[in-house]
């Protein structure tokens, strides 16, 4: 029974972690807290259900569609709100708060065309592989080797090329970054595709069988973020850590006392971190930020 | 007349809840993810008592900051203690965790059942509030009290020491300046006022349940004073309160088509949220600077000497 709850911890974790590595890409590299990522990951269910569902499209090509699009929001949620604001010198405060009212208008768009009622993609019942006392769903499945396969090469990625230390060095000085002869633009379109791409692939992950509605988005970028600072600011492959940490205990929490108290222990625990290890458990040594 | 009424009211209570907020936003730049869940503890508080005493409003209101203002030890500890984003983080956890208990504790809160039949507030023991209309001189009343007392609090000492800590944190703590206690009284003050807003809220309901208390909440309390201007000394929450507040009202009467009415008038919030920040970044009636500026070297003539040099403070 524990290592069901153990598994399914860390399949949880690794969509937190895909979350958690959307948010990164935004906030360590431009510093902003990107609460339009909420908005994204419902744009991203609700393109996947309109071509699954409506336009009857196979699952693959309309997830594959849906993640093109919302790297499309992505991009233009930069291009239309951030840049500009950061050209006008405004605060990251300012920007947090046009974040907030780009998000309320993406919902909302959203709740008028597809209403506020509860969707579902797929609700018939999957096969299911047992392996000894563990069950998986097919969808559970999915989730473990999309999600792993593509963390891996996330990490890949950061590990061998040059990415990692151009992200951080555009987050700390963005005039110096020019001087240096890289072109400012093209990173922050470069991590604003790739933050909608990974935020629309746990959204399609995730909403494949279970339901959702226009306002999900805030509680799922809460853990993304929550994830985030688990497993330690400042880095990328410290959100996996934090993911699968977070999802891990979360599932011990349902295990040990109810379902009820999930967010209040992931929550606590924020609490707790903060106060005595701001920096995460793996993060870099800074607290003002 | 009844709904004008009524509007007045939740104005009066987002009048204080935004003032509140405005101390620990707009004077220490503490920006915080968690009124709402002030104003939450506030309203469960009240209405224990309100529901256990027959207790007059002073002294309810008294206990009800008091316990209020005790429960923000925690974030203003974390203030003392974290920066930045990492604050703004701890405030967003307390205020999940508040939530999480305000909703999951059925044997005390009844969770998301609610407590209805809430009695309305006894003035001095024996008048009953009774009536739309003694709410709304009550409530006004009371928010011109608290928007007077914010006034002076702000010109005080220790408001200027809160701005001082805005401005320049290791100076001011240089100038033998406890920065920690500052910070305490304002988050303790803060909070305080926005348990006496989640009192009136929930006697003049009568009816409370934890969704009312949620972040989405917290997020609309710090829209509507950046709305209405950070930092600002009373016009400008009060004006952000009104245009949040009477605003979704007035679109009621353009005559948007019934199916979507809710989610356009949230559409054109979100609308005039990003427009504002662009046009206003200091809110309608804001003073602060948030442009984020590196300060150019002084070029300019020092100060007639006839002024003193402790006449700046005095600029808001």
């Amino acid at each position: 029974m524990l290592v069901q709850f153990l598994i399914n911890g860390i399949i949880t974790g690794i969509l937190y972690s895909l979350l958690a590595v959307g948010f990164a890409l935004v906030y360590n590299t431009t510093r902003l807290f990107h609460i339009v990522a909420a908005a994204i990951y419902v744009f991203a269910a609700y393109m996947f259900y309109l071509f699954a569902v409506t336009f009857g499209m196979p699952v693959l090509v309309a997830a594959i569609v849906a993640i093109t699009l919302t790297m499309g929001l992505s991009l233009l949620t930069d291009i239309a709100v951030y840049r500009p604001l950061k050209n006008r010198k405004a605060s990251n405060n300012v920007a947090m708060i046009a974040s907030i009212g780009m998000m309320t208008v993406i919902v909302n768009l959203l709740a008028m065309f597809f209403g506020n009622e509860t969707k579902v993609i797929d609700n018939t019942i999957h096969r299911s592989f047992t392996l000894g006392s563990v069950i998986i769903t097919t969808p559970q499945m999915w989730q473990l080797v999309v999600g792993g396969l593509v963390i891996a090469a996330f990490l890949v990625f950061i590990g061998m090329t040059s990415w990692g230390v151009r992200f951080r060095a555009l987050s700390a000085d963005s005039v110096l970054y020019e001087t240096m002869g890289y072109n400012t633009a093209h990173t922050r379109t470069f991590v604003f595709l790739m933050s909608g791409a990974f935020i629309a692939l746990a959204s399609c992950l995730t909403v494949y069988d279970g339901g959702f509605d226009p306002h999900v988005g805030m509680d799922v970028l809460i853990s993304a973020i929550v994830a985030m600072i688990l497993g330690g600011t400042g880095r990328f492959g410290t959100c996996i850590l934090g993911g699968i940490t977070l999802g891990v205990l979360q599932s011990l929490a349902v295990y040990q006392f109810s379902s009820n108290w999930q967010n209040a222990v992931t929550f606590i625990l924020l609490l707790i971190l903060l106060f005595l290890r701001p920096q995460g458990i793996a993060g870099y040594k800074q607290r003002t930020v | 007349m009844e709904y004008l009424l009524h509007i007045g009211i939740m104005l009066c209570i987002y009048i204080i809840l935004v003032l509140s907020t405005n101390l620990t936003v707009g004077m220490a730049n503490l920006l915080t993810m968690c009124q709402a869940a002030f104003y939450g503890v506030g309203a469960y508080i009240g209405t224990y008592f309100l529901m256990q005493f027959n207790l007059p409003f002073v002294v309810i209101a008294l206990i009800v900051m008091l316990a209020t203002g005790l429960t923000s030890l925690i974030i203003s500890y974390a203030s003392v203690k974290l920066k930045g984003d990492y604050f703004i983080l701890g405030t967003l956890g307390f205020q999940m965790v508040v939530y999480t208990i305000l909703y999951n504790w059925v044997n005390v809160t009844r969770g998301p059942y609610g407590i209805p039949g809430i009695p309305s507030i006894k003035l001095l023991g024996i008048w009953s509030l009774t009536g739309i209309y003694a709410y709304f001189f009550f409530s006004l009343v009371l928010t011109v009290a608290v928007a007077l007392l914010f006034s002076y609090l702000q010109r005080s000492f220790c408001g200027r020491m809160l701005k001082a800590c805005q401005t320049d944190e290791p100076s001011s703590q240089a100038s033998n300046q406890s920065i920690a206690k500052v910070k305490i009284g304002a988050f303790f003050i803060s909070a305080a006022f926005a348990g006496m807003a989640g009192l009136v809220y929930a006697s003049y309901v009568s009816y409370i349940d934890p969704t009312s208390f949620t972040f989405d909440e917290s997020i609309f309390i710090i829209t509507a004073l950046f709305i209405g201007g950070v930092g600002s000394r009373v016009w400008g929450p009060i004006a952000g309160a009104a245009v949040v507040v009477i605003l979704p009202e007035l679109l009621r009467f353009v005559g948007l088509p019934d199916a979507v009415a809710a989610n356009l008038r949230q559409v054109i919030y979100g609308l005039v949220l990003i427009v504002l920040m662009f046009v206003r970044p200091q809110g309608l009636l804001g003073d602060a600077k948030l442009k984020q500026e590196p300060t150019p070297p002084s070029v300019e003539k020092p100060a007639p000497a006839k002024t003193s040099p402790y006449t700046n403070c005095s600029k808001e």
